[in-house]
């Protein structure tokens, strides 16, 4: 082992390192081959698609692989640490040493703020025990310190935050106390694993702005791990592509994601979705993925007839009661959705946008009649539902069906696929023999791209994406007209992700199915949608076609939404000027009811909400 | 002043669940039969006059609602009247409680001081040796009869092996095979909800987050994992001291323990009806109380129920 140090070395050097999961007889390779360098004041982005190995080898730095079962087989991680006074080998290490540096030296935040902070402790002890393990300060010097870095990441009275529990705070101020927690004892080096990932797109602005900042006031070295290539182009110097727990490609950002040369690194960046890619074009349009099975010629582009929509919604409000005291009186109203409404014509996407709380979700479950509404109408094909009994609202359940965000949990673990496929098509009476169902089984798979025998498999045999196909295949099985797709390809991989929107919309094409397609994604709302309706706590602030919305936004907050998308232009640092503070949510008191919204047409068809 | 709203709201629930288990009690034990009758079925030569006479004497005469105030009344004073056999019935209880409580006490406590160590020390070695060892010792005591095991007991150490007092409670040394029975069979389940709690939470991102600061397993393990899975262990340690209470009759016959179970079965075995129904209620409140006490602890180690 190395202990000079030569002059001129990478503060972090890791060489060939390879990681072990499992038994040392017959052991799985989760990190193979991996180095890279780290210099003063760097970032390097380690990018890759899910079980790539780039956490793992975040998690190999630090010396935590053993408490999840994995251990370094391979290769060195040579840190030139000040705490030991030497250049050190993190794999090899001895517990006491690597204590040392770990929160101190090198810090980390993780992807799920929701979780990463103690339910039972206050923000300040966690701020507090990490100060008292690294530094020598009093309690009142460990507070001023605390004080000080929760200002630094812009938290308002930071003084009763340190009073706070975690479950008082939302996503966006838990991750910016994870990251003055890391960044309080000045580490040299800052692992951050996909911190943004679970937050809103303006928040995550928000975090990935604050990260950039104290980086640059503190000199601090950055690993950001993430499968985001526009938070990537954002964010690095240098870039590591992983797949398959094997590097790459290396290089500068601007190499890397500029000029790929590596045919993954290639066909990840076509899978991309860019805003502003679709600019000047009115139709939805297939992702063009190298080597994959549909060609954006098989899918013309059909013009909607805009004569007979589907569904028509019509003032739809629902409202959620916050009951309080000691008798459990309604004090305050969520006004989930205000006075919302929209039409969806046939062979239409309808892409109805907004962040955590804006309300997009409850729209599309009293759709779906899983919520019923406070008031509003609801027509489906020119037919009222919510006038008609009980019996008859069942009926037309069918003709609109749900695509959940987890294709995890939707899926029976415990049955064939075949058998959940074709579950609803039996309850809604659509086939009544074995044969039959058989038979549309098959036909259901095939329509989704997977082979027909897969219908005796189980949920587990089948990756993330393809269990996506699966419920989609699902949703399609009682032939439905419409479709509502909560957030449905969200949790996938970004190649995937692709995927799954070109079969979307491969089947409407086919099919002439309507979507009404719920995400906080703009990028991937700019690719799929003909019309797109923005919602902001609750009610409708902007609606129009793609191409009025993206390119003549006129909403502040649709303004907001689309500059806070990250953008793919490697070397180019955003300017934009981050949100301040905290999404407000849609939670009133009784008899305090928001002013109903007055449209302004700003040119045909194209509506926003008149701002007082 | 939520820590105030929330202490007020269960004291009032648990004032509801009371009244609500009474009523219970002195209904149900009323249905049993007329306690006149039960009082006189020894004897031969009982008149109908005298069968009124009693019944007057007991309060039997006047309506339902009277009787339970008056029972209430009694509950509230402590003053529960005189069994028909045995005197006051609040000397009885005055012997009664503490030894049951005493005894309940101690079971848990050694069923606490075992559980916990051996539970913590299954998770963080799953799957290990150790682990494999503890579950299925577990498994064995789980199986058991908790009768058979204080026999076993009783032929052990104080036939075979006269170490420790079979029965009584003159001394202290009394209290540990009644003890030791009843908190072996608890360490049995508790063992396993405490190994289940600490992987749930050492799972916890948290816990990664806290071993990423630089803390020493330590802290980690006993600060940041076992205080949250604190949470679950207390509401069902809780629940199951409110069970332990009112059944530990098995047990107590078996040592010849003067608790609120032997003199509960006495009681039905005596058709002792005042005495009954104060047993019966005295063990519900006691059991509502521990419920309570759970809930207070409960909000006291999780601020999620604390501060809104």
């Amino acid at each position: 082992m190395p202990e000079t140090t030569p002059p001129q070395a990478s503060l972090l050097s890791v060489r060939d390192l390879s990681v072990e999961f499992g038994d040392v007889s017959s052991p799985a390779r989760v990190v193979d081959g991996v180095s890279f360098d780290l210099d003063h004041n760097r970032t390097l982005a380690i990018v890759g698609e899910s079980g790539s190995g780039k956490s793992i080898t975040s998690l190999a730095i630090l010396g935590l692989l053993k408490h999840l079962g994995g251990r370094v087989a391979g290769g060195e991680l040579l840190f030139q640490s000040e705490v030991l006074g030497r250049q050190v080998d993190l794999g090899n290490l001895s517990e006491r040493e690597l204590r040392k540096i770990r929160g101190n030296e090198i810090a980390m935040i993780f992807q799920e703020p929701m979780t990463s902070l103690n339910p039972v402790y206050t923000i300040g002890s966690q701020m507090g025990e990490t100060l008292a393990l690294h530094q020598d300060l009093s309690r009142s010097a460990a507070r001023r310190k605390a004080l000080e870095f929760l200002d630094l990441v812009r938290l308002p009275n930071a003084k009763r935050l340190l009073g706070n529990y975690p479950h008082q705070l939302s996503g966006g101020m838990r991750q910016r106390v994870m990251i003055a927690m890391a960044l309080c004892c000045q580490p040299k080096i800052l692992i951050a694993d996909e911190p943004t990932t679970a937050l809103d797109v303006t928040i995550q602005a928000q975090i990935l702005h604050i990260i950039r900042d104290l980086q640059a006031q503190m000199q601090t070295s950055v690993i950001f791990i993430s499968h985001d290539m526009g938070v990537v182009s954002e964010m690095a110097d240098d870039v590591l592509v992983m797949k398959a727990s094997k590097p790459i490609e290396a290089g500068a950002v601007k190499e890397v994601l500029g000029h790929p040369k590596a045919p993954y690194t290639q066909a990840l960046l076509a899978a991309v979705p860019r805003i502003g890619s679709m600019t000047g074009t009115t139709m939805p349009k297939l992702f063009d993925i190298p080597g994959l099975e549909i060609a954006p010629e098989e899918v013309p582009a059909k013009p909607v007839d805009r004569s007979k929509p589907v569904l028509e919604i019509e003032d739809l409000t629902v409202r959620f009661d916050i009951r309080g005291g000691l008798l459990s009186r309604v004090t305050h109203r969520v006004h989930a959705a205000e006075k919302v409404s929209f039409n969806i014509y046939p062979g239409e996407t309808l892409a109805l946008v907004g962040e955590s709380g804006s309300g997009k979700s409850t729209v599309g479950k009293t759709i779906q009649q899983l919520q019923e509404p406070v008031s509003g109408a609801m027509r489906f094909h020119g037919q009222d539902i919510f006038s008609l009994p009980a019996e008859d609202r069942k009926a037309f359940r069918k003709q609109t069906q749900y695509v959940f965000q987890d294709p995890y949990g939707s899926l029976n673990p415990r049955k064939p696929v075949g058998e959940s496929l074709i579950e609803p098509a039996w309850v809604h009476g659509l086939v009544t023999s074995r044969a039959e169902a058989k038979e549309k089984v098959a036909d259901l798979l095939v329509k989704v791209g997977l082979p027909a025998e897969h219908a005796d498999r189980f949920p587990h045999q089948f990756s993330g994406g393809q269990r996506q196909r699966l419920c989609i295949a699902r949703a399609l099985a009682c032939d439905p007209s419409l479709i509502i797709a909560d957030e449905a390809v969200s949790a996938l991989d970004v190649s995937v992700q692709a995927q799954v929107v070109n079969l979307l919309m491969k089947l409407q094409a086919e099919q002439g199915l309507s979507y009404l397609f719920i995400t906080h994604d703009m990028a991937v709302v700019e690719r799929i949608s003909h019309r797109v309706a923005v919602m902001y706590l609750g009610q409708i602030v902007e609606i129009g076609t793609r191409q009025q919305i993206f390119e003549n936004p006129q909403h502040p907050y649709t303004k907001r939404l689309l500059s806070a998308v990250p953008v793919l232009n490697p070397g180019v640092r955003p300017t934009r000027t981050p949100l301040e503070g905290e999404i407000p949510n849609a939670m009133r008191a009784v008899g305090d009811e928001p002013a109903p919204i007055e449209f302004v047409a700003v040119s045909d068809g194209h509506f926003v909400a008149a701002q007082a | 002043m939520p820590v105030f709203r929330f202490i007020l709201q269960r004291v009032f629930q648990a004032v509801l669940v009371t009244l609500a288990v009474t009523l219970f009690v002195a209904f149900t034990v009323r249905l049993t039969g007329d306690p006149a009758v039960m009082l006189t079925a020894e004897s031969s030569s009982v008149t109908e006059d005298d069968l009124v006479r009693i019944r007057e004497a007991l309060g039997l005469n006047q309506p339902f609602y009277a009787q339970y105030f008056d029972f209430i009344k009694s509950l509230v004073t402590f003053d529960l009247g005189n069994s028909f056999f045995r005197g006051s019935i609040r000397d009885l209880m005055a012997i009664a409680l503490p030894s049951t409580l005493l005894l309940a006490v101690a079971s848990m406590g050694i069923s606490i001081l075992i559980s916990i160590p051996l539970g913590i020390h299954a998770a963080l070695h799953k799957g290990g040796i150790s682990d494999q060892i503890i579950r299925v010792l577990s498994l064995v005591g789980l199986s058991f009869p908790n009768f058979w095991l204080g026999i076993m007991f009783v032929l052990l150490l104080s036939i075979a092996f006269p170490i420790l007092p079979a029965s009584g409670f003159e001394t202290w040394t009394a209290l540990i095979l009644p003890a030791l029975t009843i908190g072996i069979i608890l360490t049995a389940t508790n063992v396993r909800l405490v190994r289940t709690q600490m992987l749930e939470t050492l799972s916890q991102q948290y816990v990664m987050v806290a071993r990423a600061k630089g803390l020493n397993e330590r802290s980690v393990i006993y600060k940041h994992a076992l205080r949250n899975a604190a949470i679950a262990i207390v509401t069902f340690l809780g629940l199951q001291f409110g069970n332990l209470i009112g059944g530990l009759v098995v047990v107590e016959l078996v040592f010849n323990w003067p608790g609120m179970g032997t003199l509960s079965i006495e009681a039905i075995a005596q058709r002792d009806y005042p005495l009954l129904q104060a047993t019966v209620s005295i063990l519900a409140i006691m059991i509502v109380a521990v419920n309570l006490a759970v809930d207070l602890v409960y909000g006291l180690i999780d601020p999620r129920i604390r501060v809104a």
